[in-house]
């Protein structure tokens, strides 16, 4: 990649160029969140990326699916092919290592990324997610948006940053288990959610900065953790009450051990 | 390609370890446990989830050397690799060169610490074995797997945390 190509983000440090060139990313979901990211990632000049994706490309995703085109929903395209076009007219000697199906049915290459980005709709699907980053070594950020009520509509969202060895998403009151439980009784009846493309950008684009920074390190806030909410009505994003009154010094749900392929003992 | 991942809070806390000074010993040396799991077809992933230093009288007085460890030391790491053998898990020799840039074997290191893997391979057939250098600003590594005999360079060696750390073989 050229010089002249991130001259305008030097302030990202001496190296940021090789340093980011070095990262394996993975972006799991290319929906509304996921295809920010993957082109502002691209942007940024990341190369090494791994994608899953088992959607298509249909009307009603044009209003917030970047990269995607009228012509990719009439011929139903999958959501990787538009999230590897977008990539590789950015970087074209990118490599890309894209899967159409979900990421539990291959999950060996998401093992080599340092980064994940997750847009995925389920609360268990964000839980899975983590646990496999935390077992072999991955920062993990989430993505998400919903729409409330109606008088007036109450936009909503969240970036968590998970890391190893920091706070976990129970630890910052993200996932629990009543979350999980009525998001499983439920399960099968989710209905098609309200979704936008500019809330998506703001949150895609914070966790594309949270990622630059574990990567550059160019704030020197170093975050083991981080929850941040969005209020879409208000235009706000604010650390989350828990995360701030957290006193954590190891989290509780993921053992530094507890790393690699878990391994069944008999009993 | 071979990875060697593990997080920053450990790999902090085996720095501040092997720069302890010694009472005699001019450095230290430890043993890093460590899993190899499936990454994508002809890639290796290799996972540290723990350090395990030499103690203070473990080591045996050698005016010629960095530093030399005595059988007990290497009866702890074999007693961990047999307790760990369910897990697949494996041993490495790590010690600090106190320089920038990409260690090499020393001499006494290419002469001395090979020797240690086949005891190690014995004890667990099934982990990998190796060896890790770290200088001040980068690492070198070196892996026997299970299915090789010679020992395999690690391509690339990261360091998961705030920030992310990682240093590449200059040939990969």
């Amino acid at each position: 990649m050229s010089m002249e190509r991130t001259s305008r983000q030097s302030f990202l440090g001496p190296e940021s160029d090789s340093k980011i060139a070095s990262v394996t990313v993975g972006v799991v979901g290319l929906g509304g969140g996921g295809s920010h990211i993957v082109q502002q990632l691209a942007h940024i000049g990341f190369r090494n990326f791994v994608i899953y994706d088992d959607d298509v490309v249909e009307d009603s995703n044009l209003n917030r699916l970047v990269g995607g085109t009228s012509t990719d929903a009439l011929s139903e395209l999958p959501k990787l092919f538009v999230a590897k076009r977008v990539i590789f007219h950015l970087v074209p000697d990118a490599i890309i290592r894209a899967f159409p199906l979900k990421w539990q049915e291959c999950p060996q290459p998401l093992r080599e990324c340092h980064i994940v980005f997750g847009c995925v709709d389920s609360y268990q699907g964000r839980a899975e997610l983590e646990v496999s980053c935390r077992r072999y070594l991955a920062h993990y950020v989430d993505v998400g948006m919903d729409v409330h009520g109606s008088d007036p509509p109450v936009v909503g969202g969240q970036v968590v940053q998970s890391s190893p060895g920091g706070a976990c998403m129970r630890c910052m009151g993200f996932l629990t288990s009543d979350r999980l439980a009525k998001e499983a009784a439920r399960y099968g009846d989710v209905g098609a959610r309200p979704q936008v493309v500019w809330p998506n950008g703001v949150l895609a684009s914070t966790a594309v900065g949270l990622g630059v920074d574990l990567v550059c390190d160019w704030t020197n806030i170093r975050r083991p953790a981080e929850y941040l909410v969005y209020d879409g009505n208000k235009g706000t994003i604010t650390r989350s009450i828990t995360l701030r009154n957290l006193n954590l010094e190891v989290c509780p749900h993921f053992l530094t051990s507890d790393v690699g392929e878990p391994i069944e003992l008999e009993l | 390609m071979i990875e060697i991942r593990l997080n920053r809070g450990l790999y902090e806390a085996m720095l501040t370890s092997l720069r302890r000074p010694h009472s005699f010993a001019y450095e230290r040396v430890g043993f890093a446990v460590a899993r190899r799991v499936e990454a994508s077809t002809g890639s290796s992933l290799i996972i540290v989830s723990e350090f395990i230093p030499v103690a203070d009288e473990h080591y045996i007085d050698d005016p010629n050397v960095g530093a030399r460890i005595g059988t007990e030391a290497l009866t702890i790491a074999s007693r961990r690799i047999y307790h760990g053998r369910s897990r697949a898990e494996g041993i490495f020799h790590v010690h600090e060169h106190g320089h920038t840039g990409e260690p090499i074997l020393s001499r006494t290191d290419a002469r001395e610490l090979p020797s240690l893997i086949p005891g190690f391979k014995s004890v667990g057939p099934t982990g990998p074995h190796g060896l890790i250098i770290w200088s001040l600003d980068n690492a070198s590594a070196w892996v026997w797997l299970p299915a090789e005999g010679k020992p395999l360079q690690v391509d690339k060696i990261s360091i998961i945390g705030a920030p992310i750390s990682i240093v590449q073989r200059r040939s990969s």
